[in-house]
C-alpha cells in the first residue's frame, strides 16, 4: 500500500450555477515540496485555492490532508493542521502593528504575549520586516503587505504555504528577495503551492508545474516539460497562425 | 507615567505590553475616579451627578468590548441592562434574597442571552449587524411588556424602600457613588485583561479583517460570542446597580435605545473606542454636560439638550476619529514623542 499523499486533490470541482469554476480537478503536492499553478486570467487558480484553505466548500471530489478528508473543515480549522495562505488582494489587519499582525499567527500556539511576540519577530526576521514591527500595517507598502502576509502565515509554523499572486505589483528586487525566502523555508521544510504569473518565478520555484485552464487540468510535469507545451502557449498566447 | 502610544512606542523591540504592565494604570486611574468622590464628598447633588457618569462609564466600558475591541457596533446592548434589572427585581422582590446575590446570577443570564441572539445576528457585518441588534431591542420590548410577571408589564416595577446594606439601599448619595465606583473598577480591570490576552488580539483581528483572522486559525464567531458574553455580563450587572439605585423601572425605560443602547455606544465613541480608558473619559464628559443641558434648556426649548448632544457627536467624528483618547495620545506623541 502506498502512503497517502501530503495534499491529495482529488477530482475535485466547484460549479457556480451554471458555471464549472474548477471542474473535476487532481494532482497531489508531496512533503515539502514546492507546486506552481499557472494558468490565464479567470482559469479557476484562485477558486482552487479557496476549496483548499476551506473558503469555499468543493461541489463534489476529495481534499486530503496526510490521508484526512478535510472537505467539511473550515478554514480556521485547517490553518490549524498547518494550512498557512495569503490572499490575491492583500489582507492585513490595518488598524494594529506590524508586531500584532505577526502575533494574530503566533497565538495559534502560544498563549502568552510575549511568547507570542518573540515568534512574531522571529517571522518578521524571516521576511526582513523586522524595522517596521512597531509601524500600523495600514502604513505599509504593497511589497510590505504582501511580506506582512507572508510572516502572519509563517508565525503559524504552517506545512504548507499558499501564495497567491503574491509576486503582483513588486519590483524587481522585491521579488527576488521572496524567492530567496521561499527557498530558504522551503529547505526548512516547508511545502509552498503557489498561484504565480511571472514565469521566471515558476522557473525559479518549482520542479512541478501544473497548468489551469477553464477550470479543468490542462497540463502537469516539470517547468521545462509544461511551459513549451504547445497546448499551454495555445491556453496563454490563442493560436498561433501557421 | 503610562505610554503615550502603546501601539507604534514600544517599549523593547519584541516588547509588548502585557497586563502586568497595563494593571498599575489601570489601579491608577480607578483611584483617580475614587479621589473625585473624595473632593465632591460633602456635595450630594455632584455625587449623584458621579454616580450617574461612573455607572455609564462601567457601561460603556463593557460595550467597547465587543463594539470597540470586536467592532461588532451593538445598539442591543439595554437589552442586557434590562435582563439584569427583571432579574435582582424578581430575585430580591419575590425570593426575598439579598440583590448582591443577584450579581452573580444576573451576569450568567446576561451572558447567556448575549450568547444566544447574536448567534444568528453575527451572520451580519457592519451597519446590517447595528440594525438587527435595534430591532431585536424591540422585539425583546415587546415580550417584556407581554410576560408582565416577570417585569412589571407597562407598570413597571417599584422597589420598597428599605434601608440597609445587605438590601444594596442606602440614604447618602456617597454609598451609590462608591457603589458605582466598585461597578466602574471591575469592568475597567475586565477590559485591560481582555485587551492583554489573546482574545483582545483576535478580537481586534476579527474587527479588521475576518477573512485573515480565519487564515490565521482563528474561530471568527466563537471570538466574537465570547466578547459579547463577557460584555452582556457586565452590562447586566450594570442593570442590577441602576434597578436598585433608581428603584422604580419600566421596560420602555430600560430597553430604551436612545437613554441606553445608543448612549453607552456613544460615549465608548466619544471617549475613544477600543480603548481601554476611553469610555470613562466619554461619560465623565457626556454625563455631566447631559445633566446641565438639561436642567439649563430642557424646560424652556424641550429637546434642545439633544441637539447639543448631537452636536458633539458630529464634532468627535468630524474632528476626533478616535475619540478624546485618540487626540490625547497624538497630543502627548507630538509633545513627548521620542520617535523620529
Amino acid at each position: 500500500m502506498t502512503p497517502a499523499p501530503f495534499l491529495g486533490i482529488e477530482n475535485v470541482s466547484r460549479h457556480f450555477g451554471g458555471l464549472r469554476a474548477v471542474d473535476e480537478v487532481s494532482f497531489t503536492v508531496s512533503r515539502g515540496e514546492i507546486v506552481s499553478i499557472i494558468g490565464p486570467n479567470g482559469a479557476g487558480k484562485t477558486t482552487l485555492f479557496n476549496l483548499l484553505t476551506g473558503q469555499l466548500q468543493p461541489s463534489s471530489g476529495t481534499v486530503r490532508f496526510e490521508g484526512r478528508d478535510i472537505g467539511s473543515l473550515r478554514p480556521n480549522e485547517r490553518a490549524r493542521l498547518g494550512f498557512g495562505r495569503t490572499f490575491q488582494i492583500s489582507q492585513t489587519l490595518t488598524s494594529m502593528s506590524v508586531l500584532e499582525n505577526g502575533m494574530v499567527g503566533a497565538f495559534m500556539h502560544e498563549r502568552s504575549l510575549p511568547g507570542a511576540a518573540a515568534r512574531a519577530a522571529e517571522a518578521l526576521e524571516m521576511v526582513g520586516l523586522s524595522k517596521r514591527a512597531g509601524d500600523r500595517a495600514g502604513s505599509l507598502t504593497l511589497g510590505e503587505r504582501r511580506r506582512l502576509e507572508v510572516a502572519r502565515a509563517l508565525a503559524m509554523k504552517p506545512q504548507i504555504v499558499l501564495l497567491d499572486e503574491v509576486m503582483a505589483g513588486l519590483n524587481q528586487t522585491e521579488v527576488r528577495e521572496i524567492i530567496d525566502m521561499v527557498h530558504a523555508l522551503n529547505a526548512a521544510g516547508v511545502a509552498f503551492l503557489v498561484i504565480e504569473h511571472n514565469l521566471k518565478v515558476v522557473r525559479a520555484f518549482s520542479r512541478r508545474v501544473v497548468v489551469i485552464n477553464r477550470g479543468r487540468l490542462l497540463k502537469q510535469g516539470t517547468a521545462d516539460e509544461v511551459l513549451g507545451d504547445p497546448q499551454v502557449i495555445e491556453a496563454y498566447v490563442g493560436k498561433t497562425r501557421s | 507615567m503610562s505610554n503615550p502610544d502603546t501601539r507604534s512606542a514600544a517599549p523593547a523591540r519584541t516588547g509588548v505590553r502585557t497586563l502586568r504592565h497595563e494593571l498599575p494604570v489601570t489601579l491608577g486611574v480607578i483611584a483617580a475616579a475614587g479621589a473625585l468622590i473624595a473632593v465632591f464628598s460633602g456635595d450630594s447633588f455632584t455625587l449623584n451627578i458621579l454616580a450617574t457618569a461612573f455607572l455609564f462609564a462601567g457601561l460603556a466600558t463593557a460595550w467597547n468590548i465587543i463594539g470597540g475591541l470586536g467592532g461588532q457596533f451593538s445598539l442591543g446592548h439595554s437589552v442586557f441592562f434590562a435582563i439584569g434589572a427583571f432579574t435582582v427585581a424578581n430575585i430580591y422582590l419575590k425570593l426575598q434574597i439579598s440583590p448582591w446575590l443577584a450579581i452573580v446570577p444576573a451576569a450568567v443570564f446576561s451572558a447567556l442571552l448575549g450568547a444566544l441572539i447574536s448567534w444568528p445576528v453575527f451572520r451580519l457585518r457592519g451597519p446590517f449587524f447595528a440594525i438587527a441588534t435595534m430591532a431585536m431591542t424591540e422585539v425583546l420590548l415587546s415580550l417584556s411588556l407581554y410576560f408582565d410577571t416577570f417585569t412589571g408589564g407597562s407598570r413597571g416595577i417599584s422597589i420598597p424602600f428599605r434601608l440597609g446594606v445587605q438590601n444594596m439601599i442606602f440614604r447618602d448619595r456617597m454609598s451609590y457613588a462608591l457603589l458605582m465606583l466598585g461597578f466602574l473598577a471591575i469592568c475597567l480591570l475586565v477590559m485591560a485583561a481582555v485587551t492583554r490576552s489573546r482574545l483582545g488580539y483576535a478580537l481586534q483581528a476579527v474587527r479588521d479583517n475576518e477573512d485573515a483572522a480565519l487564515a490565521a486559525g482563528i474561530d471568527v464567531l466563537r471570538t466574537k460570542l465570547t466578547g459579547m458574553a463577557i460584555s452582556a455580563a457586565l452590562t447586566g450587572v450594570g442593570g442590577v446597580l441602576y434597578m436598585m439605585y433608581v428603584r422604580v423601572a419600566d421596560p420602555p425605560t430600560l430597553f430604551s435605545l436612545f437613554d441606553i443602547g445608543v448612549k453607552i455606544a456613544l460615549i465608548a465613541l466619544i471617549g475613544g473606542i477600543g480603548t481601554v480608558y476611553g469610555p470613562l473619559l466619554g461619560a465623565l464628559l457626556i454625563v455631566p454636560l447631559e445633566n446641565y443641558l438639561r436642567a439649563e434648556l430642557g424646560g424652556s426649548v424641550p429637546g434642545a439638550n439633544l441637539i447639543v448632544l448631537g452636536v458633539v457627536l458630529m464634532l468627535t467624528a468630524l474632528f476626533l476619529r478616535h475619540g478624546v483618547m485618540g487626540a490625547l495620545r497624538a497630543g502627548a506623541l507630538r509633545l513627548f514623542g521620542a520617535r523620529a
